[in-house]
């Protein structure tokens, strides 16, 4: 995955040629249309108007076709949806899960096969997570008990208490509420988790409530995509999204090790999200929405089986996860910024590449592709929280610096994978630290089972003052903390 | 009939992480202790009726408050490369266990008895692996009508009983309000270099004899069925109890005062020496005592603190309750702080290589006095109605523990619990001189299970 800038880019005149360039095209293109209406006096332009001798019936039609176009304009350009605001779920300290807590528990539940319990200890050694993560009670027991009623009660705990936290920081009634969206990948029981909220907060009967589930860890911003389109559709309305991993009924009782993975770096987690398009949100909104690219990678055979979800050779359920992973979802991450790439590129970077990518088409298809500086078009990075090894993969690839990726290691440190609202917790970091401002731009990408990679761009709408109250309120004075490569146990 | 149900077992763990890489070693005193275990049991009834499962979680929340404040209590054992047991404090956590009882907690204390109550604590014996076994246990079970008990076990290892009441009124206190009214203090034990002093006195030998006679001594078993019965004393008969043995035979006062434990422990050695058929002089018996006070170690101080000495029975008779208590009182008055200093130091250059078994060969009686269980309140006003100590396992010729009862604090009221083989208990039930002073019968045993 690791694509390399071509080598004569390496050399360091090369790199200040490109430097400037960047800074000046853009003032270059500005000063010479600007020097070409300078040279145009006012009389000349005088003179071209009356010139054009309008009559006065004329000069009315031409008014209506001005305003008919603006009107159209305005009606036809797509809606700003907004974020207002997300809360984020903050599991009690007391359902933490300590190393030496969770490879004890390892080892009552394989007592059999010490090969797999050094495995999750291994695994537990790199993975970057820390010693505040938390799982639901049910896992805790000895031996956990996966039951639904377990299932349904950790539910209502996580997605409850973001609900709440996020009706009383917006203000917004339940009964307001115009779409609910839900994503919860492994856990899908009947009646839905929409109705459960619906019943609980006793919303409108002429609520449009979606669940989606099965859609992995990207399914947060899948949620995101499909209210945005909702919110296009319909005017002056509003949505609450809610991503959440249940993870109850899905530990894995096994020994397969391609299935113990999840065991070690899923936690609990959740979020909600208030999305609106209302002109009266507009100003105390925190984002606005630019930009949702997915991409699919499902057609391809390989990536479609990349991540499943099966029974091992004992009947246990997991989700397998093959070796070729991490190749996968740099392709995936390829096709998905080659979308994004011209969105959200500056027009020096879009440039540079397009003449590579003419270049490698007509000339030399060896060349090694450029790569442009993403840096240039986005302040702030939420790389799903996946696991260690995804973020160090996207920051070498991307060519990030260990500041722009803090939010996603020190989120994985914090709260490990929370699966679809880790990209949240990590948007709740950068604003707990003071570094959201004004016009920042920030970009979350997000992988999931599929394959997918999903990624949207916001834009903050104005500067958040902290401190900030929620999940990060308590411990961010401790970040960023050095995680170490491996942490002996 | 199967009145307590299990409904769970899990891991509960501190708020705040630990520091890594923290160890505490354990002292002499703990090591001598191996080869036994605690088992407490707490009995409340709470005023407000809950719906079942509700209380377990508010405790749970604050246990592992709690839990922050007492990093080795949720460590693990290890041994050091010299041999010597320490904790490792990795935040394991500790083992809980929920359970329900289909009856009222009134109920419940009329029928009880020892292998009943012992369904109120889990307990789960040292792995192979010490390093995967979690030292301390509790159970909480919900009765009826807003009853509860808290069950604690522990290695004795890591606490005495002192310390195990110490670990539960920590927990009520951060239930109640929120913080730990005396905070634990995890320190080693004091010792003689440390304070300057310099030995120029003879060592105190009976007490270090008495550790020695069970040092190198096999396993101990008990091939009789024990049992455990608890009586109450009311403050009146203490009283009276003590003005009888601080009478001499001649009709004069003894020069000071017995105290409550001495009484009680003179009448149920004379009881129990008599019940084991032993003519003419009584059984040797060991006192153990809580030496927090006399070391000068603050209440909190979190460890073993319990030392054992030898009263010899020869030339006592059992009839003579009140030259029993006289001897028991010297044998107390000698475990001053030097001599306990001199037994620690003793056990330090002994490098005792297998743990003796402290309370394997001889009767033993614990002065519990210091233990104040009944400070321990959860919710409102609640003090405990009852509360019983183990000292496991039940093995060796007999024990009896002593202890406050509740209500009044300066009071002479005093619970005691025998634990003897089945038939010996009955004769020291039945005891006419007991009798005398109208004990109240908390726990009796059940005679058809033999």
């Amino acid at each position: 995955m690791a694509s390399e800038v071509p080598q004569f880019s390496h050399s360091v005149k090369l790199k200040y040629v490109k430097l400037g360039y960047q800074y000046l095209v853009i003032p270059i293109i500005i000063t010479l249309i600007s020097l070409t209406l300078l040279q145009t006096g006012p009389e000349q332009i005088y003179q071209l108007w009356t010139s054009m001798r309008f009559t006065f019936f004329q000069a009315i039609c031409f008014f209506f076709l001005a305003v008919y176009a603006s009107t159209v304009f305005y009606m036809t350009r797509p809606r700003s949806v907004y974020l207002v605001d997300f809360a984020l779920f903050k599991p009690p300290q007391s359902m933490r899960v300590s190393f030496a807590g969770f490879m004890e528990h390892a080892r009552m539940g394989l007592f059999t096969e010490p090969k797999s319990v050094h495995f999750q200890m291994k695994i537990l050694e790199r993975s970057g997570l820390g010693e505040q993560t938390c799982l639901p009670p049910a896992i805790r027991y000895i031996p956990p008990c996966p039951n639904m009623a377990l299932a349904r009660e950790e539910a209502e705990f996580v997605i409850f208490s973001c609900v709440d936290t996020l009706f009383e920081n917006t203000g917004i009634k339940p009964k307001d509420v115009d779409f609910l969206i839900l994503n919860c990948s492994l856990f899908s029981p009947t009646p839905s988790l929409t109705a459960m909220v619906i019943n609980k907060y006793k919303m409108r009967s002429n609520i449009k409530s979606f669940n989606l589930s099965g859609m992995g860890c990207s399914a947060g911003l899948i949620s995101i995509d499909l209210a945005k389109d909702l919110l296009q559709q319909y005017p002056n309305s509003n949505a609450v999204v809610i991503s959440t991993e249940i993870l109850t009924p899905n530990v894995y009782k096994g020994k397969e090790r391609a299935m113990l993975l999840p065991n070690c770096l899923f936690r609990m987690g959740g979020a909600a999200v208030l999305l609106s398009n209302r002109w009266s949100d507009r100003r105390r909104a925190k984002y606005r929405l630019s930009h949702v690219v997915r991409t699919h990678k499902g057609a391809d055979d390989a990536s479609y089986r990349c991540v499943t979800q099966e029974e091992d050779s004992e009947g246990n359920v997991g989700i397998l996860l093959n070796i070729e992973l991490m190749k996968i979802a740099g392709e995936a991450l390829k096709s998905n910024i080659t979308t994004i790439g011209p969105l959200v590129l500056p027009a020096s970077e879009q440039i540079l590449f397009a003449i590579s990518l003419i270049r490698r088409k007509l000339f030399d298809s060896k060349l090694k592709p450029y790569i442009p500086d993403f840096k240039k078009a986005f302040e702030h990075f939420c790389i799903h929280a996946g696991g260690r090894a995804v973020i160090d993969e996207l920051q070498k690839s991307l060519q990030l610096t260990a500041e722009q990726v803090e939010a996603s290691r020190m989120t994985l440190h914090r709260f490990g994978n929370t699966s679809s609202s880790s990209l949240w917790y990590e948007l709740g970091y950068i604003e707990s630290k003071g570094r959201m401002k004004r016009g920042d731009r920030v970009w979350q990408i997000a992988f999931g089972s599929g394959f997918k990679c999903n990624s949207a761009v916001w834009k903050c709408n104005r500067t958040i003052e902290t401190p900030v109250a929620g999940a990060w309120a308590d411990c961010i004075d401790k970040y960023p903390v050095h995680i170490p490569e491996v942490v002996k146990l | 009939m199967a009145e307590v149900s299990f409904i769970c077992k899990r891991t509960v763990i501190s708020t705040r992480p630990v520091q890594p890489g923290k160890f505490f070693p354990l002292s002499v005193l703990d090591h001598i202790m191996e080869h036994n275990h605690l088992r407490i049991v707490f009995y409340y009834q709470l005023p407000v009726v809950r719906k079942i499962g509700e209380l377990t979680m508010k405790l749970r929340e604050s246990i592992s408050e709690m839990l922050s404040s007492f990093p080795i209590v949720v460590g693990r054992l290890i041994k050091s490369p010299e041999g010597r047991w320490m904790i490792k404090c990795n935040d394991a956590g500790l083992r809980m266990v929920e359970a329900r009882a289909r009856v009222t907690l009134d109920e419940w204390l009329r029928n009880v008895d020892r292998e009943k109550e012992l369904k109120l604590v889990h307990w789960e014996e040292m792995f192979h692996k010490p390093y995967f076994w979690s030292t301390f246990y509790v159970q909480i079970t919900e009765f009826e009508t807003g009853g509860l008990a808290i069950g604690l076990s522990c290695t004795h290892l890591l606490s005495d009983p002192k310390c195990a009441t110490m670990l539960i009124k920590a927990w009520a206190d951060t239930t109640l309000g929120g913080k730990i009214i005396s905070p634990p203090s995890f320190r080693p034990l004091p010792s003689r270099k440390q304070e300057g002093d310099t030995p120029n006195h003879q060592p105190y030998f009976q007490m270090i004899n008495h550790y020695k006679s069970v040092f190198g001594k096999p396993y101990a078993v008990s091939d009789i069925k024990q049992t455990t019965f608890t009586l109450e004393f009311k403050h009146e008969m203490v009283k009276r109890l003590i003005e009888m043995a601080g009478a001499l035979p001649n009709g004069h006062k003894q020069e000071l005062t017995p105290t409550p434990f001495e009484v009680l422990s003179a009448l149920f050695w004379t009881s129990i020496s008599k019940a084991k058929g032993i003519k003419g002089s009584l059984i040797d018996m060991s006192v153990s005592l809580d030496t927090r006070r006399k070391l000068h170690l603050d209440e909190g101080f979190f460890g073993n603190c319990t030392v054992y000495n030898m009263v010899k029975g020869d030339g006592l008779n059992e009839n003579e309750v009140s030259k029993a208590a006289a001897a028991i009182k010297e044998v107390v008055s000698e475990m001053n702080k030097d001599r306990v200093m001199d037994l620690i130091e003793f056990l330090e250059q002994e490098n005792i290589e297998n743990p003796p078994w402290m309370t394997g060969y001889h009767l033993i009686c614990a002065n519990l006095e210091n233990a104040d269980p009944y400070s321990a309140i959860f919710e409102g006003n609640s003090s405990p109605v009852r509360v019983s100590y183990y000292l496991e396992p039940a093995v060796g010729p007999g024990q009896v523990l002593i202890y406050p009862s509740p209500g009044g604090d300066a009071d002479f009221g005093r619970v005691v619990m025998v634990t003897l083989g089945e038939h010996e208990a009955e004769n020291v039930l039945n005891d006419a001189l007991i009798q005398q002073f109208s004990p109240t019968l908390l726990m009796s045993f059940s005679k058809e299970l033999s």
